[in-house]
């Protein structure tokens, strides 16, 4: 544990290091050297992120989920105990980019099954970014910001060829175990590393001793990479990611999944010369395919069975790169593009009738190419500004007859299109006092209809029970934003308070088409995508690290959004008032960790969608980490009791109120050769 | 399409919206080039037509042939299928001079179906060819047999009047009908007036999801012999898949096109068991509202 976090230090210590020799090299100009110094920093506005993730991380027994989850800006909505998709400050869906190494990875399930988080092992993540607002479109046109979760790359190690990490772990909610294994190998000019996964789940138990049927699952992860240090300057990598998930529950849908599997493979060329114009550049080319095939044979009281295949299919490419134009100014400029098709279709059988058979997604193929740049200045020592810009083209057009005559059935004549995406956005971040710092942004930015929104045909969503009907005519989706936040740095302790305003345009949502008779057995409706004039989504985030002693750290985050739409009325999907606080105690080799979450009842609900209030909670974890090393191996230990009070409670982004898992004792080691 | 960003990014960042612009034009071009092609080879197969005619039966699958007695033709009959199936058949009578075998391309053509039940005899609704000029050396016709052969046994009498030689003569063909798995034909006693309708399903023939055709044609028995195609009902339809419960939208009430044929639109949202709901109405008074024909795909 403590090795883990002294690790985490060093590794922000070498980051630290790293940019001032980068800058020594640079210049013999002091001046210079501090500005750069100073740009460098603070181009970093995920600091604070930064910490949380590593902070988090070092818990090894925590999931990507887990990690996510617990960033101030990140809710995530749950359909099961797999595969809960993210949400940006209530942003969700198509409204925010979800990217693995900067790479577009899109779900091949019509039910959101698949957002592309569950490819990435913790083993496998070497850090997590999520941007918001102003910088949040620098890799792909968005309204609500941007996660990427970067690779861990494999190693150049000093003295030793070969090294590795085994560990293994079990947790009593789910009687799920999980076993990982890596290896890292690197000869002169060689590196690689492999890394594999393993997880099986069963049902888990919720607070009070409910079994969740439906929640099981069982999944192998798999990863390799090779890595070639061409010079001092570049090196070349290629990745391979393998997932397999099967028998996955999905207790809050009326379906789950037979088999998913993920193939994502990239090269990449990485550059980096501090004392070059253009000191930093990377140029990708990439390729994934994801198949999902839902299955419903396990449920009971099935009307009509049914087979639920879908397909995505990427391809693409990007370039990017940091120049520093003078003394004072910066550059990054990127450029990408990529292409992909998704196919989904529902064949339902009744003994004795012919299959019936339909497209959930029409056959389509979506293009889109976009350059972006972000150019900071200062303009005095303690006053920068920041412009960002970014225009995508995006073009979407049915691929096979079968598509469009399914399409046709809606009237339209046409459902190709070809859109220009702009973003814009301007900071100003001013130093007040060495001490505090403030920061406001103002941005502009567009995002495409999905195709789910342009072509679904009749998507039964569980949530609200209505089957949902594409418009290929729908307009783009637009937003205005205004952030605004304050830092307070004292020596080790941190504050930062973040408010934020978005106000939307031609916001997408469904609306019920009373004309319009359901497909799926029981349903409430069908709604069709339209654009409703004008909603708005507000709030704040805030986060505090406060280090009182040597071996105390204090993390603790609130956040809190509101949504409206046109008329007034609450938007779905808004998580209430929440708070995370953990306390971590090291004072030698052992690591005591306690930890409370805190969420207020949400009764700002969309009735429209559906939706109910949901209740209050307050949970408490604790984790207990002990770390020693064996001969030349290091030997890690976690355990811990997760919901102590074995409280019964479900987060308001979960699907059907489905209670979350109960008290949880986990165990897990981790050994290090 | 991938390729591009790279090219992109080897011509400068700068560049790029012009590379895009360009890209779009390259687009364009080659659209049009496509175009070009396109009439010139089909300006060229048209040119081809002229000098090599494809055979009119072609797709046609012959029914049966025989001399006309008195107007020194033969004739066969074609229809799509090669089977008959109860319901409205369309047919092709294709005629030769009996001694040169060359086309006779002029002639009136009567028919006169007929079905013999033992008990008694009635006829059927019919059309016959809508000109005594063939149409691609074919003459349309229509037959709507009410019922199968299982009741009794069909013919149908085809006088054909030889117009380039005016030689007139009858012949008198057996036809089988068969009962198809899925009945389009259908009957019913109007609760307004209490006549006798037949309606037949005509289209779709081959029912896709999407946007269907659908044709129907009614006809009202006035007596035995004769079964005047009608146009004084108003068509309401609900297509309806019941194994699931639910219909399609933006469906078009087929409407009166002639000779007792409506057409309209059907959407199908999947495949599989549908069934056309048909109301029919005359004004504001109901004749039938519990009619439907089953459709499999
Ligand atoms: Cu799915
Ligand atoms: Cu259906």
């Amino acid at each position: 544990m403590k090795k883990t976090f002294l690790f985490i230090l060093l590794l922000s210590y070498c980051w630290h290091a790293k940019a001032q020799t980068y800058i020594s090299q640079m210049s013999d100009d002091s001046s210079r050297i501090v500005a750069l110094n100073e740009i460098i920093v603070n181009s970093i506005q995920k600091n604070p992120q930064h910490y949380l993730v590593r902070f988090f991380k070092a818990n090894s027994a925590a999931t990507l989920e887990d990690i996510l989850s617990r960033l101030p800006e990140v809710s995530l909505i749950r359909r099961g105990s797999y595969g809960m998709e993210p949400s940006i400050r209530s942003f969700s869906g198509g409204q925010i980019n979800v990217l693995v190494d900067g790479m577009r990875i899109h779900g091949a399930c019509t039910d959101k099954m698949d957002p592309a988080t569950i490819y990435i092992e913790p083993i496998n993540l070497e850090n997590l970014q999520v941007q918001t607002t102003a910088s949040g479109f620098m890799s792909g046109s968005t309204i609500g910001g941007t996660v990427d979760m970067k690779m861990a790359e494999p190693d150049f190690l000093q003295n030793k060829k070969l090294t590795g990490i085994v560990s293994s772990g079990y947790q009593s909610a789910a009687k799920s175990f999980f076993e990982s294994a890596k290896l890292n190998y690197s000869s002169n000019r060689w590196a690689f590393r492999a890394s594999g996964t393993y997880r099986k789940s069963n049902n888990y138990r919720s607070g009070g001793g409910e079994e969740i049927n439906f929640s099981q699952y069982e999944k192998l992860n798999y990863s390799l990479s090779a890595k070639f240090q061409q010079n001092n300057n570049t090196y070349i990598k290629a990745d391979l990611l393998a997932d397999d998930g099967w028998n996955i529950g999905y207790p809050a849908l009326p379906m789950d999944v037979g088999l998913a599997t993920a193939r994502i493979a990239s090269v990449s060329i990485h550059h980096s010369d501090f004392s070059k114009l253009i000191y930093k550049w990377q140029m990708k080319v990439y390729a994934n395919k994801i198949s999902h095939f839902m299955d419903d044979t396990k449920r009971p009281f099935v009307p009509i069975h049914m087979d639920m295949p879908g397909l995505s299919k990427t391809f693409g490419a990007f370039a990017e790169g940091e120049m520093k134009l003078n003394k004072k100014q910066r550059l990054s400029v990127r450029a990408d593009g990529s292409s992909t098709y998704l196919s989904a279709s529902m064949t339902m059988y009744q003994p004795g009738q012919l299959p019936m058979y339909m497209l959930t997604w029409p056959d389509n193929r979506k293009g889109q190419y976009g350059i972006a740049a972000s150019w900071i200045t200062e303009i005095d020592s303690t006053l920068k500004l920041q412009l960002t810009s970014r225009a995508d083209i995006i073009t979407y057009s049915l691929t096979s007859t079968a598509a469009k005559d399914q399409v046709s059935i809606f009237g339209y004549s046409s459902a190709n299109r070809n859109d220009l995406l702009k973003n814009i956005s301007t900071q100003l971040s001013k130093k007040i006092t060495k001490k505090l710092k403030a920061t406001g942004s103002i941005s502009y930015s567009e995002r495409m209809p999905t195709a789910s929104e342009l072509y679904g045909f009749y998507l039964f969503n569980n949530s609200d029970g209505f089957d949902y009907i594409g418009s290929p005519n729908l307009k783009k989706e637009n937003s205005w934003q205004a952030d605004a936040s304050i830092l307070y740095t004292k020596g080790r302790n941190r504050v930062q308070f973040n408010y934020f305003y978005s106000r939307l345009a031609n916001y997408i949502m469904g609306k019920v088409d009373p004309t319009l008779s359901t497909m799926t057995i029981g349903a409430n409706g069908v709604k069709s995508y339209i654009n409703i004039s004008k909603a708005s989504i507000s709030g704040f985030e805030a986060s505090a690290f406060l280090k009182p002693t040597v071996d105390l750290d204090i993390v603790s985050t609130i956040r809190y959004t509101k949504g409206k739409d046109a008329e007034g009325n609450p938007l779905p999907f808004i998580a209430p008032f929440k708070n995370l606080t953990s306390l971590r105690y090291q004072p030698g080799i052992i690591s005591i960790q306690l930890e409370s979450e805190t969420s207020l009842q949400q009764n700002k609900v969309s009735y429209l969608a559906g939706e109910d209030q949901t209740p209050a909670y307050f949970l408490l974890h604790t984790r207990l980490g002990y770390a020693t090393s064996i001969r030349k191996s290091s030997v890690e230990l976690q355990v811990g009791v997760e919901n102590i009070f074995d409280k019964k409670y479900y987060e308001h982004l979960d699907w059907g109120n489905i209670s979350r898992p109960g008290r949880n004792i986990y165990a897990q080691v981790k050994i290090g050769f | 399409m991938a390729v591009f960003p790279v090219r992109c990014i080897q011509a400068g960042m700068g560049m790029c919206q012009d590379v895009l612009i360009k890209n779009i034009q390259m687009k364009k071009i080659i659209l049009s080039l496509a175009i070009v092609i396109a009439i010139t080879f089909g300006l060229y197969s048209c040119s081809k037509d002229v000098i090599q005619e494809p055979d009119p039966t072609e797709g046609l699958i012959k029914l049966t042939e025989g001399y006309v007695p008195g107007a020194a033709v033969k004739m066969e009959l074609y229809s799509k299928e090669g089977t008959i199936n109860s319901g409205f058949s369309k047919f092709y009578i294709a005629l030769y001079d009996s001694v040169t075998g060359n086309r006779v391309d002029d002639a009136a053509i009567q028919l006169m179906p007929m079905m013999d039940m033992g008990m008694m005899q009635h006829s059927a609704p019919y059309e016959n060819p809508a000109s005594s000029k063939a149409d691609n050396h074919l003459f349309p016709c229509s037959v709507v047999f009410i019922m199968p052969s299982t009741a009794g046994s069909w013919t149908v009498k085809v006088n054909v009047k030889n117009l380039l030689n005016n030689k007139e003569g009858a012949l008198t063909i057996p036809l089988t009908v068969t009962e198809p798995v899925k009945s389009k034909q259908k009957s019913f006693t109007a609760t307004h007036n209490g006549g006798k309708y037949f309606i037949s399903l005509i289209d779709p023939v081959a029912p896709k999801v999407g946007i269907n055709d659908i044709e129907i044609a009614v006809y009202k028995k006035v007596s035995m012999m004769s079964w005047p195609a009608d146009s004084s009902l108003s068509v309401t339809l609900t297509p309806e898949m019941p194994t699931m419960g639910h219909g399609s939208p933006n469906n078009v009430n087929p409407v009166h096109i002639g000779k007792g044929h409506y057409k309209g639109k059907v959407n199908f949202t999947m495949t599989g068991y549908w069934k056309l709901n048909l109301d029919f109405m005359e004004g504001t008074a109901v004749a039938d509202s519990t009619q439907f024909f089953d459709i499999e795909f």
